[in-house]
């Protein structure tokens, strides 16, 4: 199942044409874009070369964390960080889609507007 | 009620889940942990209608099944979340909550990318890769159990076993941090 907060890719570049399908965000005359959001791009000849961007450049402007691994290049992309901001200093719980043991997928806010316990549990 | 499983392991979360009829969702990537700041299990958090925290991280349990261990009676903590459903009164004030949980650190969200490379590495084979990305992520984050405990079955080793008690003894010894609210322990 794919979960945009959490992102691996085989390596930093990610050619232009694949950003959106990768990353929900095209590269624009007028910045990085997602429907109506437009991030600006302060330099944008080290953002894009030859027709790529580096994952960890586009994750910067985006305030999300992420790391290639040298070894294999696997690049990974955290979760913007201002959802987790947004628990910790104004307690607005973050909406998350996960799949259940069988692969249906549930969202936290497919029980707004009912009190929720949410619990973090592991076999380990 | 919502439960997720900051599992690699379908199979090994089933046995927990017998009679259970509330969602009970998987999170192989610990992308929760990542959202929440979480870094231990059980961590709970209670969400009003609105979407609003009103309870965040908190190391809670609804049995004494590990009261020998961890000291904490669960009592107390369902009196607390009964009275938050019954009439929607809040453990502790907005205030209080804001201050509750600390934020990750930059080691500590690094630790979460390398745990998530190390288990995709360890899915294709790449035993060496993932060896690689499960040590970054333990330097990264010592004392997070949801890097260092979630880590021993994924290599082979026993959740249960020496190097928990071992890891529990340097958990203890670091002052036992914990991203929320720590019960009081009764030991």
């Amino acid at each position: 199942m794919t979960n945009d907060l959490v992102l691996l890719a085989d390596g930093p570049l990610i050619n232009l044409d694949q950003l959106e399908a990768t990353l929900g965000w095209t590269l624009k005359p007028q910045g990085l874009c997602r429907d109506d959001t437009c991030v600006l791009v302060p330099d944008r000849s080290a953002l894009e070369r030859d027709g790529a961007v580096d994952a960890r450049a586009v994750a910067r402007l985006l305030d999300r964390p992420a790391i290639v691994d040298d070894g294999s290049g696997v690049a990974a992309i955290g979760a913007p960080r201002e959802l987790r901001r947004g628990a910790l200093h104004d307690l607005h719980a973050p909406d998350f889609v996960l799949p259940d043991l069988d692969g249906t997928p549930h969202a936290l806010s497919d029980h707004r507007s009912k009190k929720r316990l949410l619990v973090a549990f592991s076999s380990w | 009620m919502i439960a997720v499983a900051i599992d690699e392991n379908v199979d090994n979360v089933r046995a927990f889940v017998d009679g259970i009829t509330y969602p009970v969702l998987m999170d192989p990537q610990h992308l929760l942990t990542e959202l929440y700041a979480i870094s231990n299990v059980p961590t709970v958090l209670l969400i009003d209608e609105d979407d609003r925290i009103v309870q965040p991280n908190w190391n809670a349990y609804a049995s004494d099944t590990f009261k020998e261990f961890t000291g904490v009676e669960s009592a107390d903590q369902l009196e607390i979340i009964r009275r938050w459903v019954v009439d929607g009164t809040p453990m502790m004030t907005a205030d209080e909550a804001r201050e509750a949980v600390g934020d990750l650190s930059a080691d500590e969200e690094q630790a979460r990318l390398h745990f998530r490379i190390a288990t995709h590495l360890r899915d294709r084979g790449d035993e060496e890769g993932a060896a690689r990305n499960f040590d970054r992520a333990a330097e990264l984050a010592p004392h997070d159990w949801t890097i260092r405990r979630a880590m021993l079955p994924l290599r082979g080793g026993d959740p249960f076993g020496q190097t928990f008690l071992d890891l529990y003894a340097e958990f203890n010894a670091a002052g036992r941090p914990y991203h929320g609210v720590a019960p009081k322990r009764h030991l």
